[in-house]
């Protein structure tokens, strides 16, 4: 299928009708013109038939990963008080950071240096050093490959998190998972391809910009739900019986393949058929798999989602268990957030920590570390890390200084960390490094797109192949950039 | 909290001279067309020279009902009724489509529908949006004023210039676009933070002026690199000294609208003035009367004294710790309020209720000039509280006015048993004004008047009647007259602002050189301002260099805007910028065509959509053609008119209308599509329940921002936080399940049922063929007759109600 996509003369119907679906269509250049275009690496294009955008496509080659589950945490989670163990830090603690005099941040000027107020110990056979913010994370060491080397293009959350979830720092392109979604579809017919579960607190920064479609087909947006926040009106109302409701829906069913009739080839009317089916699906999928009911009692403990003391860590937990019973499930890309701005500004409900990062982060890191501990022992011990892809991200890092007045760290895009774990990538592992400080990337320094495009390596997909034509370019999720980081595959 | 750091991501324009936006508008000269093709106006002219050169043949006309029905759609937003679509089936006059357009073009419907587009580019909501999300109750007679302008036809150039400086053009509402975006109700202890916020205040509304107007990025990147670039930067800085005036609050808006009203009003308070002196005279007869303490307003008048101190001694409230909105001050020699903080007094306390914690009661609101509960100090204890003002300088006084809440929302807390102390030293107080010399609360509510008449005989007393009786009379009309001419609008309010200052790295606190009120000079903006011009002035003259003829972007840009209301895309596809990083038009010359022809008719808007409206290419069938599909999938050259999913309001507008429980009731305060739990931080809850209050159309349905409505929302609704120019139009199983199953939707099915049992009786294919007419604006064919009769009898009539509102015909634009 791969092959025949990159033959200019195949006939790219489902291609070209969703053109006609993405809302903005050609950027006023002929379709002719567009097809006859020769770039260096012919574009990949899924085939994929209106009426099941959703149906599994094969990959460009051999894929590692058959799944994505990316844990994001909002408001840009500090490297330095949870993974990038910096002793230089530590040892210069209150000094002045070299070489960076009236050096102002996002927020201002910067204080002195200050190492974080919670100490780093070793873990596990790689012996990695995790901070005392998130020991139950350290218990996984052996299972994650770090990567201590990032860099971003912002320092700006709204900014950041779009970059970090879309490949663009501005609103309006295709999510990761949206791109996933439309090059490979999902193994599961009756959920979504892809699944976006906000945090109990609300959503992030960048809101439904993080799981969207931007100008893809809308189809391959994040569906958003989470444990305690159902989809709205995904029941059946208890005054219809479920005969009626057969009954009507095949009777719209007739009414629309009829109307159809007039409007042939017409793929955004016959998505819109597609999606009463995916619809009537949903409505038997996701109860069933929303349903943590029949979890035992002894799971739930694991993940703390029976917290009674922590109501924040049981919701979160009960997240993670959802986004494992959707990876089970075969859901193709599930994004979990961990961090909102909606209830909460600056460092309140999110990973923000400008002025009093202790105090912040003494709420938050209890609720991100068992749950996501929890969440990876439970994969491996099913069996599921060694088909999905896990991703722990945010959109970039913090400050070793703390800022002028305030006991808190700036935002800081110029060397931060994510780790890795599950099929493809190595285990108890570490890639690149920051300098002495953790204030800039110093080894093997690597990008967003680095970053992205490893991903899609992991899932079988050739980033600079996985396009879409919009508004006079081929798009892709790492624009013209990115290269697979070799030093993480296993 | 989103904090854009306006000037360090600062976007050098995204812009050179010579780009094609920024050249003159010249009206092209008509393409030369081969035999075959009909052009019934130069649009037509236009496309078909197009469709030529891509090898597209245009598309046949479509049929009469399809044409009323996507007329009435696009501009109206509401489906035709049956016998507008027969009436206009039937009409044989030649010019019977003209006729029609033009009928529509004169519905007041249409306003509604295209200030819904407007409100989605300057992002227009009806609550502050950040964390606490608190409502703007009166934002809603800028909307309305929306509505008006493209209802009356208000010239465009007009209409731009009142959003930016109508209250210097006896328009003022207008200005409720520059504070139409989210503002940010918390403010910071930290002064960068504030500062910060203000920057994004106004960065807000240079790029909203920006985008809407001139199609441009002129605010801050929000992810933006380059560095910093001292030209952009100042031009940049120059456009904030335009708006560094304009403060995010309500206002109240004189509107000058009926001249026979003003001239009423003024003769009014002239009658009034005369009849106050008249009584004055025969009060100077009497003795002083002192009515109750009153919670909306009291004033204490005393001997003349020398006081440096003027302290309020509450012994005691009718209820709870005492609150008081404002306190006020005269010097015996000015009506100059001398307690003012900005006169230079200071207010002290015995205490702040929750020691300061709730911003809305501080103790500096007690002389901030600003009136009502959400401006006003509290005590912490109930009894024996005082507030104290130390004046400037000590002077001489004879007048204090306070009240609980001058916007007479509030009666509690309220000052019963009181002194007024006044010093010239600390501690030397001498009593100047005490309730025990008012008549008690509720006792018998003797009034100023009454007071009058028992001291008088004779005839003063009966003059004195007479006066009373003229008097509030006359009041009474002056009230009314008011309130037509006055109206408290969230428009923003105007001071002189400060010297604006370029910041280093947009660091509030690393303040540069002094930057005087300018527009963008690389595109030819000087607006020749001084640089302390008064404030409304920087305004105006901005909005005058945006709307002047040879600024080729105003133009361009809204005819661009209507374009794509009717046909789905813009010429340019990018709405919001016609600049450097935008796409360049389809169809230049048509866009040049349409702005010279914008611009000499006056500006109108209705002008441009008759234009279209009667182009052939508008009244193409949007009937696939595969052949043409195979080259244009996206309808682009325009080879027939490109079918699309109505937006939500639309939807919504037309499932009421169908079931004929629309009201129509145009302006005035919206409903609510939540259940506001009204905490600090508002929340938002989807409505479980709906009634008739909430079935007007959706345009009145208050914008909550970073919310989406339950039913509706997911059919793209912007949350009204950023500009959207352009809506997306997105196909999921959410609108599925929305539609189907909603309790809003089975409501308006069942009534649509109801209706069809009224209008049709009681045979299915008789109720069928209604909802056929009623909903799609066709006769059904014979199988779908059948099918539904079928599906009637069956299962029930709200099954098939049910189904025909998610039916793709009811749900596309033909």
């Amino acid at each position: 299928m791969d092959q025949d996509a990159s033959n200019p003369t195949r006939p790219l119907l489902g291609r070209r009708q969703f053109l006609v679906n993405s809302g903005i269509g050609l950027g006023g250049i002929a379709i002719g013109q567009l097809l006859g275009a020769r770039a260096a690496k012919p574009p990949f294009r899924p085939d994929i038939a209106p009426a099941k955008p959703y149906a599994a496509r094969r990959s460009h080659h051999r894929p590692k990963a058959q799944q994505v589950l990316v844990i994001f945490c909002s408001g840009a989670c500090s490297q330095i008080d949870t993974f990038d163990h910096k002793p230089e830090l530590i040892r210069r603690h209150g000094q002045a950071l070299p070489g960076a005099d009236g050096l102002v941040t996002f927020q201002g000027k910067q204080g002195s240096l200050n190492r974080s107020p919670w100490a780093f110990r070793p873990y596990g056979q790689s012996g990695k050093f995790i901070s005392d913010l998130v020991p139950q994370i350290g218990q996984m060491a052996d299972e994650l490959c770090f990567i201590h080397s990032l860099t971003g293009r912002t320092n700006t959350h709204g900014p950041g998190e779009n970059f970090m979830c879309t490949g663009n720092t501005l609103e309006g392109f295709p999510s990761m998972g949206a791109w996933t979604s439309y090059a490979l579809g999902s193994e599961n017919d009756n959920l979504p391809a892809y699944v976006a579960i906000p945090d109990p607190r609300g959503m992030p920064q960048s809101s439904v910009n993080c799981w969207g479609a931007g100008f893809l087909p809308a189809a391959f947006q994040g569906t958003a739900f989470n444990a305690a926040k159902p989809i709205q009106n995904l029941a059946r109302p208890d005054s219809i019986s479920a005969g009626t409701d057969a009954a009507t829906r095949a009777f719209l069913r007739r009414m629309n393949e009829r109307h159809l009739r007039y409007y042939a080839g017409e793929s955004e009317l016959a998505a819109r058929i597609a999606s009463h089916e995916l619809a009537a699906r949903m409505q038997l999928s996701v109860p069933e798999v929303s349903d943590l009911s029949a979890e035992p009692a002894h799971l739930l403990r694991s993940y703390g989602a029976d917290d009674s003391r922590n109501p924040l860590k049981a919701a979160f937990a009960r997240n993670c268990i959802l986004a494992r019973r959707l990876v089970e499930q075969g859901v193709r890309f599930v994004q979990l957030f961990n961090g909102a701005y909606q209830t909460g500004g600056e460092g309140v409900s999110n990973w923000d920590g400008h002025k009093v990062l202790a105090e912040q982060y003494a709420k938050h890191g209890p609720v991100l570390d068992q749950p996501v501990a929890a969440l990876l022992a439970d994969m491996k011990q099913r069996g599921l890390l060694e088909q999905t892809l896990v991703v722990w991200c945010t959109e970039f890092g913090r400050m070793p200084t703390f800022q002028a007045g305030a006991s808190g760290r700036d935002h800081n895009p110029d060397g931060f960390t994510a780790w890795l774990a599950g099929a493809g990538v190595k285990r108890g592992h570490t890639h690149g490094a920051t300098d002495e400080f953790s204030y800039k990337a110093a080894e093997d320094v690597v990008t967003v797109h680095d970053f992205h495009a490893t991903i899609l390596h992991l899932l079988g997909l050739e980033h600079e192949r996985l396009t879409f034509y919009h508004d006079g370019l081929e798009r892709r999720l790492t624009d013209v950039e990115g290269e697979v980081i070799q030093g993480v595959l296993a | 909290m989103r904090i854009w750091l306006a000037s360090v991501l600062l976007i050098p324009l995204a812009i050179q001279a010579g780009h094609w936006s920024l050249e003159p508008v010249r009206r092209p000269s008509l393409p030369a067309l081969g035999q075959a093709q009909q052009p019934a106006n130069p649009i037509d002219a236009f496309v078909l020279a197009k469709l030529a050169e891509a090898g597209l043949d245009p598309s046949r006309l479509a049929k009469r009902p399809v044409l009323i029905r996507r007329l009435h759609l696009i501009l109206l937003g509401i489906h035709p009724s049956p016998a507008e679509v027969a009436s206009f089936v039937n009409d044989s006059r030649p010019d019977a489509w003209e006729r029609r357009v033009d009928r529509v073009l004169d519905d007041p419907r249409l306003g509604e529908r295209w200030a819904q587009h407007w409100l989605d580019v300057i992002r227009y909501g009806e609550t502050h949006g950040f964390e606490t999300n608190r409502e703007r109750p009166n934002a809603w007679p800028f909307r309305d004023w929306v509505v008006d302008a493209f209802n009356r036809d208000l010239p465009y150039d007009r209409f731009v210039r009142a959003q930016l400086a109508g209250d210097a053009l006896g328009d003022g509402v207008g200005t409720g676009f520059l504070v139409a975006g989210p503002y940010d109700l918390v403010k910071s202890q930290d002064i960068n933070l504030t500062l910060m916020q203000r920057q994004n205040e106004l960065d807000g509304m240079i790029s909203t002026t920006g985008t809407a107007f001139l199609g441009l990025t002129l605010g801050c990147a929000r992810c933006h690199d380059h560095k910093f670039d001292p030209v952009s930067a100042r031009d940049y800085y120059a456009l904030q000294a335009v708006f560094a005036g304009v403060t995010h609050e309500e206002r109240v808006v004189e509107q000058q609208t009926d001249p026979a009203l003003v001239k009423e009003q003024a003769a009014l308070v002239n009658r009034i003035d005369e009849a106050k002196k008249e009584l004055a005279r025969l009060e100077a007869l009497v003795p002083r009367f002192k009515p109750p303490v009153n919670a909306r307003g009291n004033e204490e008048t005393f001997e003349p004294v020398r006081a440096r101190f003027v302290r309020f001694n509450i012994a005691r409230t009718n209820q709870s710790e005492p609150c008081v909105d404002e306190l006020e001050i005269f010097p015996t020699d000015s009506g100059k309020n001398i307690a003012l903080a900005s006169a230079g007094a200071k207010a002290t306390a015995s205490g702040i209720y929750l020691d300061g914690g709730n911003p809305i009661h501080q103790l500096g609101h007690i002389h901030d000039g600003r009136y009502g509960n959400s401006q006003s100090w509290i005590a912490n204890n109930d009894t024996e509280a005082w507030v104290q003002i130390e004046l400037a300088k000590p002077t001489v006084i004879d007048r204090i006015q306070w009240a609980r809440d001058r916007e007479g929302r509030y009666s509690d807390r309220l000052a019963v048993d009181y002194t007024f102390d006044v010093a010239t030293e600390p501690g030397q107080w001498q009593t100047v004004a005490r309730s025990a010399d008012r008549p008690k609360t509720g006792s018998e509510a003797r009034t100023k008047i009454d007071h009058l008449l028992a001291h008088l005989t004779g005839g003063e007393a009966a003059r004195a009647a007479r006066l009373a009786k003229r008097l509030a009379k006359a009041e009474q009309r002056l009230t009314e007259i008011r309130a037509a001419l006055r109206r408290t609008v969230y428009a923003g309010t105007f001071r002189q602002p400060e010297a604006t200052h370029v910041l280093h790295r947009g660091d509030p606190l690393a303040k540069r050189d002094t930057v005087g009120p300018d527009g963008i000079h690389a595109l030819g903006g000087a607006l020749g301002l001084a640089a302390d011009a008064p404030e409304q002035q920087r305004r105006l003259a901005l909005a005058q260099w945006i709307t002047a003829p040879d600024n080729p972007l105003a133009a361009r840009v809204i005819v661009n805007r209507l374009w794509k209301h009717h046909f789905g895309t813009g010429l340019a596809a990018t709405l919001n910028d016609l600049g450097a990083n935008g796409v360049r038009p389809t169809h230049p010359e048509l866009l040049d065509w349409l702005a010279a022809e914008l611009v000499s008719s006056g500006w109108s808007l209705k002008r441009i959509h008759r234009l279209i409206l009667t182009s052939r290419t508008w009244r193409q069938s949007s009937l696939p053609r595969s052949e043409a599909l195979a080259v244009d999938g996206g309808s682009r050259w325009l080879w027939r008119f490109p079918p699309r999913r109505l937006e939500a309001e639309a939807i919504r507008d037309n499932i009421l209308r169908a079931a004929g429980t629309l009201d129509t009731r145009m302006g005035g305060p919206g409903f609510s599509g939540f259940e506001v739990e009204e905490e600090n931080v508002r929340h938002y809850h989807p409505k479980t329940a709906y009634g008739p209050g909430d079935w007007r159309r959706m345009l009145y349905m208050a914008k909550v921002r970073q919310e989406r409505e339950a039913t509706f929302g997911v059919f793209d609704c912007p949350d009204f936080n950023q500009t959207v120019p352009s809506r997306s139009r997105s196909t999921t199983p959410l609108q599925s399940l929305s539609l189907l199953n909603s309790q809003f939707v089975l409501q308006q099915a069942w009534q649509l049922a109801k209706r069809l049992r009224c209008e049709a009786g009681a045979d299915p294919a008789a109720q069928v063929t209604r909802a056929w007419q009623l909903a799609l604006g066709r006769k059904p064919t014979r199988d779908e007759l059948s099918d539904a009769s079928r599906l009637v009898a069956e299962q029930s009539l709200d099954a098939f109600c049910r189904a025909l509102f998610n039916a793709n015909e009811f749900l596309f634009l033909p």
